[in-house]
């Protein structure tokens, strides 16, 4: 139980974070980035490359992880978002080209893939990370491993320090000022580009950490992104997609609900259930859009996490 | 045999056929009606489980083989369905009776589909309805993988062969091909038709402005509903037939990429909302990912990568090149002319003299 618990925790701060970078890049941009996929999928296999060919611990490598996937989002920015924004596209040809810029890096992950497989040996086509975690010590015969620990302590200092970078510096102001008003924050002398460019780049670096810390919880394969992905959407959607501290939560609640909620389900009615733990935040994010298409975040009782509240009423067309 | 018809050429063929279908169906919704359809493989792999699922069954019954859950068994399927196409192959009618009838349940299960998808069609606007159609898809394919009884599961199951009248060789292969391409530019002249009616005008004047439509008396939502439902239909038969030509089913190939974001990627280069352009941009592509992997060996001698993930950068390059440079695609959509050409050029001399 206590093991299950653990990993659950992993792995909803893993698919919080991700969840947080897709509303990121959203709010900034309005573009759904289905790019993410395999951003998160660098993350794996930068933290899988990395251990495997240098040693250490995987964690030195989730920063690593992090800064790639956020020079791949800078990367997608320049290629393709930046045009299309300036020519004011519609927000499903915005889909449709992080669509283009997904399957490139897909490729990308398979050639690295088959690089490693083929020069170093390595079984890079399918690998678990779990068992190179740091044991903290066993109790009650479970082996507690670092991983939820970090990957919670990665969560909650995501938080405190967006949340002091949006309401304390200048910067973040004007971060949050965009977002709310592009054409107003323009003419009080913002460039829009920068707060552009520094959403990609967040959101990017959200997708390789969660994607690192991802990799030491479940196994890692060059599609693990097209698979967790609907996960990922469905985090950010229950999160509402109007405030980043709102999709954590969703993306945390979830993960967890995932996890707990299909192991729960096939202690009652036997294993063969486990097979269809993906239709549990399927569920969840349709639901959400047809019930309450605003999220969590638009529940109004925690006022805390309301600070993208005033974003909503330029995303109505839900 | 007749006459040999390079393998190559055959595989363009059959590949742009099945394409055909599947992305005039998309263009119907997305082009003609407006509806942001990311769950086309939806529709698709509803088609393909009728067919892999109820023609063997029904006949398995007629024979007295097994037709309940143990049809599904891989260990015991491929021999009811060699059993099967025996008998296909000396009962023409019979095989071409099953063909329709299979093709006529697909298209309503279909229909049903996108009459169920209208529901959040209705609520959901662009990239959230996009999102919400897209897990409706993975839904339905964790579905037919996971639950043996329907269609085999992991193993999957043998589709018997209604084609087996016509040979078993290469004529098998030609004729099923000619006949994809009969069923191909049947349904590319539907949905040309239906475009041109006053079906298909409602359907444009909903995409343009809804409000509009609705001053003028369109019922948006059965408007809606009706176009999702013609699509899915279509599609449905699409990935019946597909199921009919490979001879076997298995969930794992209906992916959302092959069957959802590739027709996406041929409606873009053809020109999305252009009808005729989707056999431009579905006939490109068929031979462009034809000849990858036909020249794969010498591919990989050039460019020292496996061919499948040259695949992928090809079509993703060409979704951001289309997106960034040629949004409209290859031929864009023209207004579509009510009259033809020459009473539109008397009416225009008439007016002139006047």
């Amino acid at each position: 139980m206590l093991d299950l618990i653990l990993k659950a925790f992993a792995y909803s701060g893993g698919i919080a974070l991700t969840a947080a970078g897709i509303t990121l890049i959203y709010m900034a941009t309005r573009t759904f980035n289905f790019a993410h996929a395999s951003m998160v999928g660098w993350g794996f296999y930068i933290v899988f490359a990395g251990y495997s060919l240098l040693g250490g611990t995987p964690y030195y490598y989730v920063p690593l992880a992090a800064l790639f996937s956020g020079s791949l989002g800078i990367l997608i920015y320049f290629g393709v978002n930046r045009h299309l924004l300036k020519a004011g596209a519609s927000p499903i040809t915005l889909m449709m080209s992080t669509l283009g810029a997904d399957l490139i890096l897909l490729a990308s992950i398979n050639i690295f893939t088959d690089y490693l497989t083929e020069v170093h040996k390595l079984n890079a086509r399918y690998f678990v990370l779990e068992l190179k975690d740091v044991s903290l010590g066993i109790a009650d015969s479970v082996n507690i491993r670092g991983i939820p620990f970090v990957s919670l302590a990665v969560v909650i200092l995501t938080i405190v320090g967006l949340h002091l970078f949006l309401t304390k510096t200048k910067f973040g102001i004007a971060v949050r000022a965009t977002i709310e008003n592009t054409s107003l924050a323009t003419v009080l002398g913002i460039s829009p580009e920068r707060v552009y460019i520094l959403s990609w780049f967040l959101g990017g670096a959200l997708a390789g950490l969660g994607g690192g810390l991802l990799s030491l919880t479940i196994s890692g394969y060059p599609t693990i992104g097209m698979t967790i992905i609907v996960t990922m959407f469905a985090g950010a959607i229950v999160g509402g997609l109007s405030s980043v501290f709102g999709s954590l939560f969703g993306g945390f609640l979830v993960g967890l609900s995932e996890y707990l909620g299909i192991t729960g389900l096939s202690l009652t009615f036997g294993g063969w259930i486990l097979a269809y733990r993906l239709i549990i935040p399927l569920a969840a994010m349709v639901l959400t859009l047809l019930l309450y298409p605003q999220g969590l975040a638009g529940i109004k009782i925690p006022k805390f996490m309301l600070k993208g509240s005033q974003v909503k009423s330029q995303s109505k067309e839900v | 045999m007749v006459f040999e018809i390079h393998p190559l050429i055959l595989n363009i063929l059959v590949n742009f056929a099945i394409g055909l279908i599947i992305t005039v169906s998309l263009n119907l919704e997305v082009g003609i009606a407006g509806i942001s359809q990311f769950g086309r493989v939806l529709a698709v792999i509803t088609g393909a489980i009728v067919a892999a699922a109820i023609p063997g069954r029904l006949l398995a019954s007629l024979i007295g083989l097994p037709s309940g859950v143990e049809y599904a068994d891989h260990l015991i399927n491929f021999k009811i369905v060699d059993q099967i196409n025996k008998i296909l192959a000396v009962n023409i009618s019979l095989a071409v009776g099953i063909l329709f009838f299979t093709l006529i349940l697909a298209a309503l299960l279909g229909a049903f589909i996108g009459y169920l998808c209208s529901y959040p069609a209705l609520r959901l606007k662009e990239a959230y309805l996009g999102i919400t159609l897209l897990a409706f898809g993975d839904v339905v394919n964790t579905i037919a993988w996971n639950v043996d009884p329907i269609a085999g599961g992991t193993q999957g199951v043998n589709v018997p062969d209604v084609f087996r009248w016509i040979g078993v060789g290469p004529e098998r292969y030609l004729g099923v091909i000619l006949i994809l391409i009969g069923f191909g530019l049947v349904v590319f002249i539907f949905v040309e038709r239906l475009i041109r009616s006053p079906f298909g005008r409602a359907l444009k004047a909903m995409r343009d402005s809804e409000v509009a439509a609705t001053v003028y008396g369109k019922d948006i939502v059965r408007l809606r509903a009706q176009a999702l439902m013609v699509g899915g239909a279509l599609a449905a038969i699409g990935g019946a037939l597909w199921a009919f030509y490979t001879g076997s089913f298995k969930a794992v190939t209906y992916t959302r990429l092959t069957w959802t974001f590739w027709p996406w990627a041929y409606m873009m280069l053809g020109g999305i909302g252009n009808n005729l352009g989707m056999l431009v941009g579905v006939f490109a592509f068929s031979v462009i990912r034809t000849l990858i992997y036909a020249y794969k060996t010498e591919l990989t001698a050039f460019i020292p990568i496996s061919p499948q993930w040259f695949e992928y950068i090809l079509v993703g390059l060409a979704i951001i090149v289309l997106v960034l440079f040629r949004p409209q695609g290859l031929f864009p959509e023209k207004p579509a002319l009510t009259l033809p050409k020459e009473e539109i050029e008397k009416i225009r001399q008439r007016t002139k003299k006047e």
